[in-house]
């Protein structure tokens, strides 16, 4: 056993810690255990359900998370874009700070790592391209497509020490996708009859549910969401990766 | 074709704008639309307000409440809405005229300048309780990413700090709409409200519970706003004028609307909260007395100052109400005018401690005006806007015979002369050897003016605007027509 | 022999247990440990706790995921779905809040050295 005293191993502010975890988890519990067991009787959801079909998405989380709560959606990609625009802002700030040396270089990618990537990449493209647009015929979406294509090009930053992103592309995929989100959006508000922001102007019969081209503006909406995702992750992971001595320093003022 | 001007525009022009952020880079009109795009918002919001007042408008996002999202702007959220996006313009012309530091003016701040008010216009619009989450987080990372902007050891670290505080905020308000849509399967807030009464009683409480402690950090109310006059003070003053002006304001809003909608008898909850609204302004107003530092001393003060407009929401009284709302304008407007003014005074004496503002009135005199009118406007001294709000609150009090929030708020107002008086002595201190530096950005004065004469119009005369406060107050309150509104007459 | 599990209350009390435990393991985290990388991923497991509660409880056996393939023909007797649209919001949210933190986290030890929250002690009260 350790020489260190009982007293000093078990201290009095982890112990209080502890036992208020302890008390406020036991009310949880007895609160949830008392009421929340039984499950929902009837919620949104289920009526959502019932109407999906109008929507002619053979999958009804993409309709919602799209069409119905297409808002949060956008809400939710501004906030990934605000989290990439802030970590851009992080990491372009290296140069100045000048603490480079303490940093712990990584070592040279093997030959494994490198032949292995090189056989991954294409297939993960494509794969992301696949999950992206059949978002709304099987599980999947923009979300999951995206960040499987941005792994794709994480593992290739990995693996080759002289790949670099292009960041004003990143940039430009992400200006445009985001933007075109909103359009669509606005085309709804404009185009629509019933004028709703993000309503489904395009033409989506019911009868077409399950094939590629349907659910009218359903999959337009996922892909750019795809684009989007996929092109803020990536510019995450290039951000966080590149170590300040890749691209030049960021020289957008107005 | 046409181009219907409905309220998703609050939240889709900033958005679009913001996405499209490069484009503005090379055409060289960042600076020009961070001031745009509020500025075209606020018009659109004095062009909706006629329709506003005869009847709520709400707009449907793809599927009608309660199955889905809608927006709804009233009486109540057009005032936050005005306000938000009428400080968006003044800080934006400031950050434009005012030749302030380059990192304030190049694209990223911009996005995010621009993100936080569309979070802030989303979050009092919105009529569903997810989308709300997303606006906080919205609003919420926007702020964070504001507050690390200078990227030097403070802001780093008041970044941090925001940004730990506020997703733990974040996780228990999720928690609470989760248990919410357990128990009544539903999210849009009106048909919440409908049901709220049904779930069992602890379960009430559990939930409760969670909001407050979820809000009340957002919102910085007293157990849970240590860490708020760190983020103030690491974080430029422009930017914490708008965390005080807008931010805080919208989260505010938020709390009282929830409060009032989802209880049938907002009583005890509002007790509550009148409660913790009166110990945050005295604590708040009490540590302001010893502060060394103008911006630390600036955030005890907005504390104090949120700390009684909850007291007199939380009473849940029209007047009193009505008074909060037109208070929390005025906050608004005063946060603004003493930030920006800090912001110059900052910029021309490199340090915010009190021993090294003496005499910095009378080497930029003008800045110093506007600082002891901004004083004079919090401590409530006629003819000021604050004095008309605090007058208002104060009477709905007194007709109502509650006497101790009365007592409450003078005392208050008394710490808040003493510590303001100390400054401004000490910024008309006598000094000789005032290192004048040459002043540039003389045009950063005209928004900063621009606010300054509404302190001044709204003090002299408050009936000006007094039918959009009880207005706004009676559609705060009004549960059972929000209710009828969204849901139609049968609920 | 474990058909008993498929009773809806027993499943849904098993959910409640775990993500409960889930949480406040996470909250003992946030408050007990002191280094930043450790108080981040304390919230990130309180967040997870959160969605894990949220599906669960949303779904009751026997349901089928809310896609129609396999043969199904229409949208009945299938899981809630606003749950699984508003757990994958909730998660993109969660995973960009905690890359910044990550990134301020990182940034600021480079800059100052420390990884401590007893060491942010730039901003205090005087």
């Amino acid at each position: 056993m350790s020489d260190v005293p009982l007293r000093k191993r078990v201290r009095a502010k982890t112990l209080m810690l502890v036992l208020l975890c302890g008390w406020l988890f036991a009310a949880h519990l007895g609160i949830l255990f008392q009421y929340g067991l039984d499950g929902q009787t009837a919620s949104v959801g289920d009526a959502l359900l019932a109407r999906n079909a109008e929507t002619a998405s053979a999958n009804a989380v993409t309709s919602v998370v799209v069409s119905y709560r297409g808002f949060d959606t956008l809400g939710e990609v501004t906030v990934l874009f605000l989290a990439a625009t802030g970590i851009g802002l992080l990491f372009g700030a290296r140069q100045r700070a000048g603490a480079e040396g303490a940093e712990t270089p990584i070592s040279d990618p093997n030959e494994m790592l490198m032949t292995g990537v090189r056989l991954l990449f294409p297939v993960l493209v494509l794969l992301g391209v696949y999950v992206v647009v059949h978002g709304h015929l099987s599980p999947g979406g923009g979300f999951q497509g995206g960040v499987i294509i941005a792994t794709a090009f994480f593992l290739r930053m990995l693996a080759d020490r002289t790949f670099v992103l292009n960041h004003s592309l990143i940039g430009l995929l992400e200006a445009l996708s985001g933007s075109g989100f909103v359009l669509v959006g606005l085309l709804g508000l404009i185009l629509l009859g019933t004028a709703t922001f993000l309503g489904n102007f395009l033409p989506h019969p019911v009868a077409d549910m399950g094939r590629l081209l349907s659910a009218g503006v359903i999959p337009v909406v996922y892909c750019l969401v795809g684009v989007k995702v996929g092109a803020e992750v990536a510019a995450i992971f290039g951000d966080m990766l590149e170590r300040g001595s890749s691209h030049p320093p960021d020289a957008e003022t107005s | 074709m046409t181009m219907p001007l409905t309220p998703v525009w609050f939240i889709a022009l900033p958005l679009l704008l913001a996405f499209a952020s490069p484009l503005w880079v090379r055409l060289r009109l960042l600076m020009p639309l961070l001031v745009g795009t509020p500025a075209a918002l606020l018009a659109l919001a004095l062009g909706l307000l006629p329709a506003v007042r005869t009847a709520p408008l709400l707009e449907t996002i793809v599927i009608a409440p309660p199955l889905g999202i809608h927006l709804q702007l009233d009486s109540a959220s057009w005032l936050l809405v005005a306000l938000i996006n009428f400080a968006g313009v003044v800080v934006g012309a400031f950050l434009w005229l005012g030749e302030t530091e380059p990192y304030l003016r190049e694209r990223r701040a911009f996005i995010l300048i621009l993100l936080l008010i569309a979070g802030c216009n989303g979050m009092v619009l919105t009529g569903d309780l997810f989308n709300l989450y997303v606006f906080l987080e919205i609003a919420g990372v926007s702020a964070y990413a504001l507050s690390a902007l200078r990227r030097d050891a403070p802001a780093l670290e008041a970044g941090l700090k925001y940004l730990i505080i506020g997703s733990v905020a974040a996780i228990f308000f999720l928690f609470a709409v989760v248990l919410i849509y357990l128990q009544t399967g539903n999210l849009s807030l009106a048909a919440v409200a409908r049901g709220f009464s049904e779930i069992p009683g602890p379960m009430q409480m559990l939930i409760g519970l969670l909001m407050l402690i979820g809000l009340g950090i957002k919102t910085e109310l007293f157990p849970f706003n240590f860490w708020v006059p760190d983020i103030y003070q690491g974080s430029h003053p422009a930017v914490a004028s708008l965390y005080s002006g807008i931010l805080v304001k919208a989260f505010l809003f938020v709390l009282f609307h929830l409060v009032f909608l989802f209880l049938a008898d907002p009583g005890v909850a509002g007790a509550w909260l009148m409660g913790l609204g009166a110990i945050t302004m005295l604590v708040a107003e009490t540590v302001a007395l010893r502060q060394e530092d103008l911006r630390r001393m600036l955030a005890y003060s907005s504390l104090g100052q949120i700390g009684l407009i909850t007291l007199a929401l939380g009473f849940g009284v029209e007047s009193t109400t009505a008074g909060g709302l037109f208070h929390m304008v005025n906050h608004t407007l005063v946060k603004l005018l003493l930030f920006l003014t800090a912001a110059i005074l900052l910029r021309s004496f490199v340090s915010a401690r009190i021993a090294d503002f003496a005499g910095a009135g009378r080497a930029r005199p003008l800045a110093g005006a506007l600082f002891v009118l901004g004083a004079l406007a919090v401590m409530g001294l006629p003819p000021l806007s604050g004095f008309a709000s605090k007058l208002w609150i104060l009477k709905g009090f007194a007709e109502a015979g509650v006497f101790w929030p009365v007592a409450l708020i003078l005392l208050a107002a008394l710490i808040e002369a003493g510590y303001y008086f100390r400054w401004i002595k000490v910024l008309y201190e006598p000094r000789t050897e005032v290192a004048i530096e040459p002043s540039e950005g003389r045009w950063a004065y005209l928004p900063i003016g621009v606010v300054a004469g509404l302190i001044v119009l709204l003090g002299v005369a408050p009936f000006l605007v007094d039918d959009l406060f009880i207005e706004g107050a009676r559609s705060l309150l009004d549960r059972t027509a929000t209710l009828v509104a969204v849901l139609g007459a049968g609920s | 022999m474990l058909s008993f599990l498929d009773e809806p209350r027993v499943l849904h009390g098993i959910y409640v247990l775990g993500s409960l435990t889930l949480f406040f393991i996470g909250l003992y985290g946030l408050l007990a440990k002191r280094h930043l990388l450790k108080i981040l991923i304390s919230i990130a497991v309180m967040e997870l706790a959160v969605y894990l509660l949220f599906i669960g409880l949303a779904t009751s056996p026997g349901e089928t995921a809310p896609i129609l393939s396999d043969g199904l023909q229409g949208f009945v007797g299938m899981a809630d779905p606003v749950p699984q649209a508003l757990t994958l919001t909730a998660i993109v949210i969660g995973l960009a809040v905690l890359g910044l933190g990550i990134s301020l986290a990182v940034q600021y030890h480079r800059l100052t050295g420390k990884a401590d929250v007893a060491g942010l002690t730039e901003l205090k009260d005087v």
